[in-house]
């Protein structure tokens, strides 16, 4: 009879136990009050590897489809000059140093905040992006996953980034809500040719300024182990 | 003075440049060949210069930042040697676009170069690793190399300002052929699959994860200790062991040479006959050896000879018998078994069965008693040369030695055979047409030897052999008489198949399988017949005659030399025909019930029993 009633309730334990997990496991614990927690968070330098590698990947794929990109749609001629089709980087205004030796002077917190700013404000116009690609005629659905696949990423690489923040800083930050009303309006039916060129500035303004997040960061990384080495 | 004096430089100057006839022009169009950043810090430029239009010129460099508008010179000219420009550190910006142009002047113009736009994050080209180290190391014995290198000193990997990747080649040193291996980011890489002995150069190259590869590093020289030995003690146990193996399969081969032998080349089979003896066949007496095969008791040569020969022939070999009446003939029997042999087991009786062929029977006993001789004398031979004795019937060879036939019960009811000698041999001419009709067929599938009608049935499952067609067609000559048959074919078979007796008889109401009993030969030769009674058209397969049913008994001889006969009574079906004997006197028979006068011979069997089938009078009713 008591072996009975055990088994019964070793069976609803048995049934329950991601319950006990969950129950067990606050989702955003302090680690840094108290002794011992409970409470089984990320550490800090595993979250800022995996930002690192998630701004790894971001930079490597959205090269790959400007690259792909820039094959299909843009004529020979035009793919030496960049940025002179009068479309400047959306994030041209952003105060991002631009030399080694200036962005060694500037603190973490303002490397934090300058990829958050950099994420934030990519966000919007990856999704703009995703639709206007459909417009092309053959293009292939490679270019079209990758764009995609960039797109949500970034979105995780948001949170990621406010999750760093609010763990070296302390602060809390607000992730962008995703809002109709982007940047971009679709304004009238421009030529082909002009579509082409925009959306190839904006694959190529993406492509530096992911290669700007992941530099940061791992300049961010470098000074979390030894801030001397990092010349 | 002066000016004089410069006047006539001028001129001199002048008058020289007509004398020679060169022309000077303003220069050629430079144009920028490259720009490389070793390490993303800086960045140097170089510039092919144009045709110098014959004047000294200079070349300057002006770049303009993305961001801004003012147009700058090349900060250094020199550190990088001729025609190029060399950014420093504090003048390099990434991720940010420039845009260079080069200008070379001379006395009489400038010229620009084309524009370029260059990032320098993307014209990264690191310098080559350094401190590439390639050591020989021992893995459980076998050896492998491990190399080892340092990023170049310039790129900043600590700081993950530059991520580089490394690749590694390896070749022997005689031959021509890399082999490549990508590292990732490691620093460090084994090579295994060394040949034992031999020389190898390794080098190193890296590249940023943007941007260009490097150059490769200058070879590194190793070289493989011998490790010769322990392949050659592998080498060694296995040579051994295949030599074994060799050994024992080749045991194993001479032990079973000869199944061996007999699998892969397997013996003709000789003929098996029985009786037949092959070593006396080789000794070469030919007598013994075909003395083995005659069987001892036939022909028959024994004073009962007189009882084999019956004045009615009626032949039929039931399945058991076939082997006795031909054993010496190589035949196709299968062809010529009948399954559902309508033959009945009534050898030697006296009757012309309708069914059972072979009209000669009734048509004379002569015919039955040569054929008995024939049957006797040449057994062994072939069947064509004995129906060619047949000389009085058109005959079909296969109407030879009493082979039987019975005719298919398709021909039911067959005529009756009268006492009608033209009649019998009409109707036997008849049977034989239809006979050599099938036979051909049957002999065109199964190269039975002609005159082996045998049992032929019309219906499928009879022609065994296969007869396709039905078709009377005479495939090989079987005598002159079959050809004569041949034109009658067509007309016999279909009178055959319709009129159930042929045309000059009457036909009486006959069933096909009805025995006819002869009664007695009268003086015109006339064969007087009389249905069996109690048969009634019953078909009793029994191999054996019993004795009972054609033999009477004699009761006594009284005083007109008349044998009293008693005949057994016997079961009488309620439908006992009473079927009029097709005879020229026309004489009524009916079943006989009592005695009956004898005339003539009567001959005695041995308990009493004449033959009726013999000598008997009809009984005058």
């Amino acid at each position: 009879m008591h072996l009975m009633r055990a088994i019964k309730q070793g069976q609803w334990a048995v049934l329950l136990w991601p319950y006990l997990l969950i129950t067990s496991i606050p989702l955003d614990c302090r680690d840094e009050q108290g002794g011992l927690s409970r409470c089984p968070s990320i550490s800090q330098e595993k979250l800022l590897d995996r930002v690192i590698q998630h701004a790894e990947l971001i930079y490597r794929v959205s090269e790959e489809s400007c690259s792909l990109f820039e094959e299909m749609f843009i004529p020979f001629p035009l793919q030496l000059q960049r940025n002179q089709a009068g479309y400047p980087c959306i994030t041209k205004a952003l105060p991002i140093p631009s030399s080694k030796s200036e962005i060694q002077q500037i603190s973490d917190k303002w490397l934090l905040h300058s990829v958050l700013m950099l994420v934030q404000s990519w966000i919007e116009p990856l999704v703009y992006l995703q639709t206007t690609m459909n417009r092309y005629d053959g293009v292939p659905d490679m270019l079209l996953n990758k764009t995609k696949w960039v797109s949500e990423k970034l979105m995780s690489l948001e949170q990621g980034v406010v999750v760093l923040i609010k763990k070296m800083l302390d602060e809390g930050m607000m992730t962008t809500t995703y809002n109709e009303q982007g940047l971009f309006q679709d304004d009238g039916q421009p030529e082909m040719l002009e579509y082409v060129m925009r959306d190839y500035t904006l694959l190529s303004c993406f492509k530096k300024d992911a290669h700007k997040m992941e530099i940061l960061l791992k300049l961010l990384k470098c000074r979390q182990n030894d801030i001397h080495s990092c010349a | 003075m002066r000016k004089v004096l410069e006047v006539i430089l001028l001129l001199l100057l002048l008058v020289f440049t007509h004398a020679k006839g060169t022309r000077y022009s303003p220069p050629g169009k430079p144009a920028l060949t490259r720009c490389r950043s070793p390490e993303k810090e800086t960045f140097t430029c170089w510039w092919e210069p144009g045709s110098d239009g014959g004047l000294p010129t200079t070349y300057a460099l002006y770049y303009r930042k993305e961001s801004s508008d003012t147009v700058n010179e090349c900060p250094d000219y020199r550190t990088a040697g001729e025609n190029s420009c060399f950014f420093n550190k504090n003048d390099t910006s990434i991720w940010v676009n420039y845009n260079i142009t080069v200008v070379a002047t001379n006395a009489l113009g400038r010229t620009f170069s084309d524009p370029v736009d260059i990032d320098v994050v993307y014209i990264v080209k690191p310098n080559p690793p350094e401190q590439v180290a390639v050591t020989v190391m021992e893995d459980k014995g076998w050896p492998f190399i491990r190399v080892s290198w340092e990023p170049p000193h310039k790129a900043d990997t600590r700081s993950g300002w530059i991520t580089l990747m490394y690749e590694i080649r390896v070749k022997l040193e005689e031959e021509n052929d890399w082999e490549t291996h990508l590292a990732g980011q490691q620093k460090m890489f084994n090579i295994f699959s060394l040949r034992s002995g031999g020389t190898y150069l390794v080098q190193v190259r890296c590249k940023p994860d943007h941007g260009f590869w490097s150059e490769w590093s200058s070879s590194s020289y190793v070289k493989v200790p011998d490790y010769f030995h322990r392949e050659k003690s592998v080498w060694i146990l296995i040579t051994v062991f295949c030599a074994f193996i060799f050994l024992i399969v080749t045991w194993l081969l001479h032990m079973n040479s000869r199944s061996l032998k007999h699998f892969i080349l397997p013996p003709v089979p000789g003929p098996k006959i029985k009786g037949f003896d092959k070593q006396l066949l080789k000794n070469g007496k030919s007598e013994e050896v075909f003395s083995a095969l005659v069987v001892s008791d036939f022909p028959p040569k024994s004073s009962n000879y007189e009882d084999l020969l019956v004045e009615y022939l009626e032949v039929y070999i039931p399945e058991e018998q076939e082997l006795m009446l031909e054993k010496s003939m190589d035949l196709d029997v299968s062809c010529l078994k009948s399954e559902g042999s309508t033959s009945d087991s009534d050898s030697g009786r006296g009757s012309c069965d309708s069914h059972t062929l072979l009209m000669h029977k009734c048509d004379g006993v002569k015919e039955g008693r040569e054929r008995q001789a024939e049957e006797a004398r040449r057994h062994q031979k072939d069947w064509k040369e004995e129906a060619s004795t047949y000389s009085n019937v058109d005959s079909s060879p296969d109407m030879s030695s009493g082979r039987v036939k019975t005719w298919p019960s398709v021909f039911s009811p067959l005529p009756r055979y009268s006492s009608n000698q033209q009649g019998s041999l009409e109707t036997a001419k008849q049977h034989y047409l239809s006979d050599s009709l099938f036979r051909p067929s049957s002999t065109s599938s199964c190269h039975t030897q002609p005159g082996h009608g045998a049992t032929e049935a019309l219906g499928p499952s009879y022609w065994e052999c296969g007869l396709s067609n039905k078709q009377p067609h005479l495939l090989h000559p079987q005598g002159q008489a079959q050809r004569q048959l041949q034109a009658h074919s067509d007309d016999n078979i279909s009178s055959i198949g319709r009129k159930p007796t042929p045309a000059g008889l009457p036909s009486p109401a006959l069933r096909s399988t009805e025995y006819v009993e002869v009664q007695r030969v009268n003086e015109e030769d006339m064969v007087l017949l009389q249905p069996v009674s109690g048969r009634c058209g019953d078909v009793e397969g029994y191999p054996q005659v019993p004795h009972g049913e054609d033999y009477s008994k004699v009761k006594g001889v009284d005083g007109d030399n008349m044998l009293l006969l008693q005949r057994e009574v016997r079961e009488e079906t309620g439908n006992c025909d009473t079927p009029s004997t097709v005879a020229t006197t026309q004489k009524p028979t009916t079943c006989i019930h009592s005695a009956m006068p004898v005339q003539g011979e009567a001959v005695l069997g041995v308990n009493g029993y004449v033959d009726t089938a013999t000598v008997f009078t009809l009984p005058t009713y």
